[in-house]
C-alpha cells in the first residue's frame, strides 16, 4: 500500500461513502489489521459511526474480517485492501461493458450491484424491474422474467458470482425444498488468506427462486421516498427462497474481457480490421478453455479457426493462412505458431501481448513528455538492454551533447538506470564501465504510481472547483427545482422567464465554465484509468509468471493467488 | 580529509568524469538551491483527451453513479456540526437525516456480531411520552415528570441491554458501557425530539427555512450531478 494508493483510496471513499467512511478506511489501510476498539480509539469517531462504516466497507467487499490472531476469544480483526477500493474508478467501464453485451437490463443489474455491494438475486431483480418500469411509458411495465433471464445470462458467462460464504459459517437452510444444496460449510481453508469466491463449487449456481410479477411504477409525489420505503418493507416480507445467497460483480471476468478488447484493438490499429477479426475469433473460441492467468491460449488449428470465423467476412482459406502468417511475423508477437498439425496450430500470446502493450505505453509516455528523440533513445535502450554513453550516441544518431542532455533528463526522472560494471574490485571510477539500461517492470510500477497520483490530483482539483463555486451551484440547483415545479404545475412563460433571469449572464458563464472543467477532469480520470488497467494487468501477469518459474515450472490452474502464496511459503 | 579539502577549488565527482562524457570546459547546469517549483514549466503540452460518444457516455455514467451513491444509505454523514447559535429550526431538521441512516439493514449473518447497531427501543420512549401527555401541562410538573420518565427509560434500557448482550459480554466489557452511555444519550435526544414532535401542531416536514428548499429534488435528471 503506497502513499499514493492510500491517498487515492481516501478520496474515492470520501466521494462515494462520505467522510466518516473515508477516515475509518484510510486508518485501516495505513494500520493493517485492527480490532474495533483500536479503530475507535485512534480515529476518535463515535462507536456507532465506526460500526456503520465497517458495515458499509464489508458490504462492499473493501474490508474483510476474521477472528483475532491471538487465539480464540480475541476480538475480530478488520483488514482493508486498496485493490478493491481502486476498482471504483473502473465502475463506469464495467457498466458500459454490461450495456454493450446485455443491453439496458444488464446495465442496470450491474449498476445496482455495484451501488449496493452485494444483494440477493430477488432483491436485484425487483429493484431493476422497478427502475426499468419508471423509464417506460405509462401503462407498460417490465416483467420479472425478462430481468431474471438477463441475470441468468450474466451468471452463465461468469460476470456475476456468489459472495463467498464466511469461513466456518453454518449451512444456511433454504426456504423451498426445491432449492439446490445451499453453499454449505466449505472445507476449512488452509491458508490464512481469505478464500476467493472461485474456490467454492457453488460459485456460479443460480438458486431456484420463485419470483413472479412485474415492476412497480412509483407515484411521482413528494412523499415518493416514503412510499417507496413502505412498499419495500411490504415486498421484502415475502421470501423467495434465496435468502442468504448474495451476489457480487466478478471483476476478474470483466478484466479478462477488457484485456481481450485491448489486444483486439491493438491488432486492428497495427494491422487491419480483418486480422483483428481473426484474433477476436481465436479469443472467443478459447474463452472457456483458457484459465485467467495462462500465458497463452490453448493451440487452435487453422481449420477450426476457419470454421468459426463470422460468415459476414467471407475470408477464403488461403487468405486466412496469409493473415495468420502476417500475424506471426509481426514483431508485437500477438499470435504464435505452436505446431504444424491441422493446417498449423496457433496460439494467442496473452502475456507477451500485455508486455508489448505496456512497453508501447511506456514509450508513448516518454515521447509525450520529453520529445521524440528522447523516445528514440528510450526505445533503443529497451531493445539493446545495456549501452554505454558513446554507443547510445552512435546508435541513436543524435549529436553527443544533446544525447547526453536527454540521457541525463531521463536518468533524473528515473526512467533510465545506470549500471556499474567494475573492472577492478575497488570500483574505481576510471576503471568501471557505466552502462545505461531500462528495466521494463520497475519502470512500469513507477509509472503506475504516477498514474495513481495523477488521478488523486484530478479528484482533488475537481473537489476544489466544486467547493469554490458551491454557492453558485446551489443557487442554480434551487432555480432549476423552482422551474421544474412551476412547469409541472403549469405556469405561464413570463413566470418561467422571470425565474430564469434570476441567474445573471456572468453567473451563467461561470456555471458553464465550471461544468466544462468538471467534465474534463472526470473524463481525464476515466482515461487515466485505462492506462492504469493496462499497467496493472502487465504487472500482475509478469508477477505471476515469475513466481511460476520459481516453482520448477509447474503450471497451477485456477485460483493462482492463494495457491501461489502457499507454494512460495512452502518453497522458501 | 586532506584530499577532500583540496578539492574545494576544483570540481570533484564520485564517478569518472570522462566516462560519462563531461569534458573539461563544459558548463554544467547550475546546482539547485531550492525545491523544484510546484508547477514546473512544461516544454511539451499534453495530448488532448479523446472525445467521442463512448467517452461522453462513460462520463455521464460516472457522474450519475456518484450522485446516486450520495443518496444511498451507504453514504454516512458525520453528525452535523453544531452551529454557533442554536436556531429554532434545528429541532425540526436533525431528525430527517437520521432516518435514512437507520433505514438500511444489511444481512447481519454476513457481519460479525459486534457490528450490530441496536436501535434504541421506540416502545419505551412512546410510553413515556403518552404518560406525560395524560398529566397536566404545568411546566414544573412536566420537568419533574420528565426526569422520572428518563430514569424509568434508563432502567428499561439497561434491562434490555443486559438481556440482549449477554452473549457478547466476553468480548465487549468496556465497549458495552460505552454503548450504554451512547444509547442513553441517543435515547434522551430522541425523547426530547419526540416530545416536541407531539406538542406542536405543525407537521414536521412542513417547516423549512429555505436553506434546503429544492435541494432534494432529483426529478430533473438532465442536470449533471457533481
Amino acid at each position: 500500500m503506497t502513499a499514493q494508493e492510500v491517498r487515492l483510496c481516501g478520496l474515492l471513499l470520501r466521494e462515494h461513502f462520505g467522510e466518516v467512511v473515508e477516515k475509518v478506511g484510510t486508518h485501516l489501510l495505513k494500520g493493517g489489521a485492527q480490532n474495533l476498539r483500536t479503530i475507535i480509539h485512534e480515529t476518535g469517531i463515535s462507536l456507532d459511526l465506526v460500526k456503520k462504516s465497517l458495515c458499509v466497507l464489508v458490504q462492499h467487499g473493501a474490508c474483510v474480517f476474521r477472528s483475532g490472531r491471538k487465539g480464540a476469544g480475541s476480538p475480530t480483526e478488520y483488514q482493508t485492501c486498496c485493490d478493491r477500493i481502486l476498482r471504483i474508478l473502473r465502475y463506469p467501464r464495467y457498466i458500459y461493458t454490461a450495456k454493450t453485451l446485455y443491453g439496458d437490463t444488464g446495465e442496470l443489474i450491474i449498476e445496482e450491484l455495484l451501488q449496493r455491494g452485494h444483494m440477493t438475486m430477488s432483491g436485484t431483480i425487483k429493484t431493476v424491474a422497478d427502475r426499468l418500469t419508471q423509464n417506460m411509458e405509462e401503462g407498460r411495465s417490465m416483467d420479472y422474467s425478462e430481468v431474471s433471464s438477463a441475470f441468468f445470462r450474466l451468471v452463465e458467462t461468469h460476470f456475476l458470482q456468489r459472495c463467498p460464504p464466511l469461513a466456518g459459517a453454518e449451512p444456511k437452510d433454504s426456504a423451498t425444498p426445491a432449492a439446490p444444496a445451499p453453499p454449505g460449510t466449505p472445507a476449512a481453508p488452509v491458508s490464512t488468506a481469505p478464500p476467493t469466491p472461485e474456490s467454492f463449487p457453488d460459485c456460479y449456481k443460480v438458486p431456484h427462486v420463485t419470483l413472479v410479477g412485474r415492476g412497480k411504477r412509483q407515484l411521482a409525489s413528494e412523499d415518493g421516498e416514503d412510499q417507496r420505503n413502505a412498499k419495500k418493507a411490504k415486498m421484502d416480507s415475502q421470501t423467495h427462497g434465496d435468502e442468504g445467497i448474495c451476489w457480487q460483480v466478478n471483476f476478474e471476468r470483466f478484466h479478462l474481457h477488457f484485456r481481450d478488447q485491448a489486444i483486439i484493438s491493438a491488432v486492428a490499429n497495427k494491422l487491419d480490421q480483418t486480422s483483428s477479426e481473426i484474433v477476436r475469433t481465436m479469443l472467443r473460441m478459447s474463452e472457456v478453455t483458457t484459465s485467467p492467468t495462462a500465458t497463452c491460449t490453448k493451440p487452435l488449428s487453422a481449420n477450426e479457426i476457419f470454421r468459426s470465423l463470422p460468415t459476414s467476412y467471407n475470408i477464403p482459406r488461403p487468405i486466412l493462412d496469409q493473415y495468420l502468417t502476417l500475424l506471426i511475423d509481426d514483431p508485437m508477437e500477438f499470435v504464435g505458431k505452436a505446431g504444424e498439425s491441422g493446417g498449423g496450430m496457433y496460439v494467442v500470446n496473452m502475456h507477451r501481448a500485455l508486455a508489448n502493450l505496456a512497453r508501447a505505453t511506456l514509450e508513448s509516455v516518454v515521447q509525450e513528455r520529453f520529445g521524440s528523440r528522447s523516445a528514440r533513445i528510450f526505445r533503443l535502450l529497451l531493445r539493446k538492454r545495456h549501452l554505454e554513453q558513446k554507443q547510445v550516441e552512435d546508435f541513436a544518431m543524435i549529436p553527443a551533447k544533446e544525447a547526453k542532455d536527454m540521457l541525463y533528463t531521463l536518468l533524473s526522472q528515473n526512467l533510465v538506470q545506470l549500471q556499474e560494471i567494475p573492472k577492478t574490485p575497488d570500483y574505481a571510477p576510471s576503471r568501471t564501465f557505466y552502462l545505461y539500461t531500462v528495466n521494463q517492470l520497475p519502470t512500469a510500477r513507477m509509472l503506475l504510481q504516477n498514474c495513481y497520483k495523477t488521478v488523486a490530483n484530478l479528484v482533488e482539483r475537481r473537489l476544489f472547483e466544486s467547493k469554490e463555486s458551491k454557492r453558485l451551484l446551489e443557487k442554480s440547483q434551487r432555480i432549476e427545482a423552482i422551474l421544474a415545479s412551476l412547469q409541472a404545475s403549469g405556469a405561464e412563460p413570463e413566470q418561467l422567464t422571470e425565474v430564469e433571469e434570476m441567474i445573471t449572464a456572468p453567473e451563467k458563464q461561470q456555471l458553464e465554465a465550471l461544468r466544462l472543467h468538471i467534465n474534463k477532469l472526470d473524463s481525464a480520470e476515466n482515461q487515466v484509468d485505462e492506462t492504469i488497467f493496462l499497467l496493472e494487468s502487465y504487472i500482475n501477469s509478469t508477477a505471476s509468471t515469475s513466481l511460476l518459474n520459481d516453482i520448477d515450472g509447474v503450471r497451477l490452474e485456477g485460483q493462482t493467488h492463494i495457491d501461489l502464496d502457499n507454494a512460495s511459503r512452502a518453497g522458501h | 580529509m586532506a584530499g577532500r579539502g583540496g578539492g574545494r577549488g576544483r570540481r570533484m565527482m564520485t564517478f569518472s568524469v570522462e566516462a560519462v562524457g563531461i569534458t573539461r570546459g563544459d558548463s554544467l547546469p547550475p546546482s539547485i538551491q531550492q525545491p523544484t517549483p510546484l508547477f514546473p514549466v512544461m516544454e511539451q503540452k499534453p495530448l488532448p483527451l479523446t472525445a467521442g460518444e463512448e467517452e461522453e457516455y462513460l462520463l455521464a455514467l460516472k457522474q450519475e453513479f456518484r450522485g446516486a451513491m450520495k443518496s444511498l444509505p451507504c453514504f454516512i454523514q458525520p453528525t452535523a456540526a453544531h452551529r454557533d447559535v442554536e436556531r429554532y429550526s434545528d429541532k425540526y431538521h436533525s431528525s430527517e437525516q437520521t432516518e435514512a441512516l437507520t433505514d438500511w439493514t444489511p444481512d447481519w449473518k454476513r457481519l460479525p456480531k459486534e457490528l450490530r447497531v441496536k436501535k434504541p427501543p421506540r416502545g419505551g420512549v412512546s410510553a413515556a411520552v403518552s404518560r406525560s401527555d395524560k398529566l397536566q401541562s404545568g411546566q414544573k410538573k412536566k420537568k419533574v415528570k420528565e426526569k422520572e420518565e428518563v430514569l424509568l427509560k434508563l432502567e428499561t434500557l439497561q434491562k434490555k441491554e443486559e438481556g440482549q448482550s449477554s452473549e457478547d459480554e466476553e468480548e465487549e466489557g468496556e465497549e458495552k458501557k460505552k454503548k450504554q452511555e451512547e444509547e442513553e444519550a441517543e435515547g434522551e435526544e430522541e425523547y426530547d425530539e419526540e416530545e416536541f414532535e407531539e406538542e406542536t401542531d405543525y407537521v414536521m416536514s412542513y417547516f423549512d427555512n429555505g436553506e434546503e428548499f429544492g435541494g432534494d429534488s432529483d426529478d430533473n435528471m438532465d442536470e449533471a450531478i457533481y
